[in-house]
């Protein structure tokens, strides 16, 4: 029978065929707990009459403890993800152009830290940051300040370590492209009278502009879920929705307060991927 | 079109290169008249890709002077050069599709839109690209990317387009088209043109003059004609066109020439050598006859080509492989059979020994 098919048809039979296992994987161990946890979500409170209820969405949404807790994790992920732009996009440069072994020691540095658990690396920068740290350490010593200062359990101290976390997911992606970058187009802009702001703006930029959306997609998607970075290094004082989460699970036991705010987690996260590849796609254009 | 007496519309003067301790370029010396079309021919590692960078202000030299239209352009960047360059992989701009990559250079020169779009138009239109101005760059086959590359460079109307190995990438076939049609084009708009190549079919066919690079310095600047028929180096025989080699001694010299002692018999020349001097004495396949002549050497003939208009005979003079082209049909001797073979002392060529290539 299939090999009266015309050619299309039946290889697109086959492609359905050969992809169904994966899908059937996606929906059990991905759409299926997608489903569950919206479904608890819509749970009714403790002392009102069951059936589906909005009442943990209107909880979230309308207290300014909680709504503050949406917002620093859109906050943080906003400033992670600037901050490792603005540093990975010339470091990606940087890699892209060495030569042989820097180029192979410059991967090693940022692969490296990625085998190391994000406790371990959040752990080191409370080492780094604390009163008797390194850092105050050597401030101290040379006279630059007479008290410790206060880093630990600060935004900055937050922002800083969610950075080098997450620094190589801003990385690779765009030096993938910046690998793939032809430096002729830059050559071809300057003969073509563009001076090198104009040939980066016109040219560098919108070429590369993939490998910056992926990265951006990542880093902002990863961050604003972020929980052992904040709970390490800023702690109870800047709630998140990775956090709020937590605590409804773990503590207050209310499943479907903590659904709910997963589910806003998701829907922000869905959102900025969806955003940045159709940032892409008009780039492309 | 010889650059010498008029001011020169490209002028390179004494233009050195080096990277690190290896010179790539040695004083070079170029003059070119406005409308003229210039091939740099050699090896690759001759030099002809950086000296072109360093027309076009991408490789800054070491010394020298390069002038352009009338102005000192040795320290300008290239982008107040105003430098056409046709890269050998194109280097179109993937983002952008066929008239945006033509209109680039036109809209950073602020042209109002309605003059962008006529030039862009007219520009398309000269390599018969009209059709597809709104294609992505991608989606185009190699021999029209090549020509949207060109309509690139052409659209700001620059001083100079540099080509760097513009047509290599092409198949045979298609790059003998593109040739053709480049030659009449950039005639049509009165371009003044530099082409870098490492194939000297294509050196002959599209330039007015072709300076033959070898070593960093130009060996030989000249018309294509003179440059076949009187190659200044041995370089640049053997590196243009078919030729017989043979290395001797000069025995005799004078008013009339040298006398050369080669292995397989003694060659009159009409260049004069001090007697002693080790030289490669040469001729062209097409001068040499299967019977006595001026000059007369024997061997045995080793193959037989027929190509149709000429035939190629193959002789080996006592472990020298020469060629011999005959024109028409006459009858050919069968390999193995000996044979004198000769060619007139006018059309002999004599060089230095330690020019070889």
């Amino acid at each position: 029978m299939i090999a009266l098919l015309p050619p299309i048809d039946r290889d697109r039979r086959v492609a359905l065929l050969l992809s169904g296992p994966a899908g059937l994987i996606l929906l059990a161990l991905f759409a299926l707990p997608l489903g569950l946890l919206f479904a608890v979500s819509l749970q009714a409170p403790p002392g009102t009459p069951p059936g589906p209820s909005l009442a943990a969405y209107e909880r979230l949404l309308t207290t300014p403890h909680h709504l503050g807790a949406v917002w620093n994790s859109v906050k943080l992920s906003l400033a992670v993800t600037v901050l490792t732009l603005l540093v990975g996009y010339p470091a990606s440069f940087a890699i892209a152009r060495a030569k042989g072994r820097w180029r192979s020691l410059m991967l090693g540095c940022l692969f490296l830290p990625l085998s190391a658990s994000v406790i371990v690396k959040a752990f080191a920068w409370t080492i780094l940051l604390r009163s008797s740290g390194i850092v105050n350490t050597v401030l101290l010593g040379l006279g630059i300040v007479d008290a410790p200062v206060r880093m630990i359990f600060t935004e900055t101290a937050l922002i800083v370590g969610a950075v080098n976390v997450f620094l190589p997911f801003m990385i690779l992606p765009v030096y993938a492209v910046v690998a793939q970058l032809d430096p002729r187009l830059s050559e071809a802009a300057a003969t073509l009278g563009a001076n090198p702001a104009a040939g980066f703006l016109k040219v560098t930029l919108p070429v590369t502009m993939p490998g910056i959306v992926a990265g951006v997609a990542l880093v902002s998607a990863l961050s604003v879920s972020a929980y052992v970075v904040p709970t390490l290094l800023i702690g109870e004082r800047y709630p998140t929705l990775a956090s709020t989460i937590a605590k409804a699970y773990l503590l207050t036991r209310e499943p479907a307060f903590g659904a709910a705010a997963g589910v806003v987690l998701l829907v922000i996260a869905v959102a900025i991927v969806v955003l940045s590849s159709r940032l892409a796609r008009e780039g492309r254009a | 079109m010889e650059g010498g007496g008029m001011a020169a519309h490209l002028s390179v003067r004494g233009v050195s290169k080096r990277f690190g301790a290896t010179p790539v370029l040695t004083d070079i010396d170029l003059r070119m008249a406005r409308g003229e079309l210039v091939t740099l021919l050699g090896p690759s590692g001759c030099g002809k890709t950086t000296l072109l960078r360093v027309i076009a202000g991408l490789t800054q030299p070491d010394s020298g002077v390069l002038e352009l239209a009338g102005r000192d352009i040795t320290r300008l960047p290239p982008y107040r050069r105003n430098v056409g360059v046709v890269f050998q992989n194109y280097a179109l701009f993937p983002h952008l599709d066929v008239a945006g990559n033509v209109a680039f250079g036109l809209k950073l020169r602020k042209r109002p839109k309605a003059e962008i779009d006529a030039s862009v138009k007219r520009a398309l239109e000269l390599v018969h690209l009209g059709a597809l101005a709104d294609r992505p760059v991608r989606a185009l086959s190699g021999g029209q990317q090549q020509r949207v590359a060109l309509a690139r460079a052409i659209a700001v109307e620059p001083s100079v387009i540099l080509f760097d190995e513009a047509l290599s990438a092409l198949d045979r076939k298609l790059r003998e088209t593109m040739q053709g049609e480049l030659r009449r084009l950039l005639r049509q708009i009165g371009a003044t043109a530099v082409f870098v190549t490492h194939d000297q079919e294509e050196a002959l066919t599209m330039s007015d003059r072709v300076a033959v690079m070898h070593r960093g310095r130009i060996d030989q600047l000249a018309d294509p004609r003179t440059l076949y028929d009187r190659p200044a180096t041995a370089f640049a025989l053997s590196f243009v066109g078919q030729s017989l080699r043979l290395p001797g001694t000069v025995v005799d010299a004078d008013g009339d020439g040298s006398m050369v002692e080669t292995a397989v018999g003694q060659v009159r020349a009409p260049r004069r050598f001090l007697p002693g001097s080790p030289v490669i004495v040469a001729t062209r396949p097409e001068h040499v006859r299967l019977a006595e002549g001026e000059n007369t050497l024997h061997g045995t003939v080793t193959g037989v080509t027929f190509q149709g208009s000429r035939s190629v005979v193959e002789i080996d003079a006592g472990g020298a492989v020469l060629m011999a082209e005959l024109p028409g049909r006459q009858a050919l001797p069968d390999p193995g059979t000996p044979v004198s073979f000769g060619w007139p002392v006018a059309e002999t060529l004599l060089f230095p020994a330690e020019e070889a290539a």
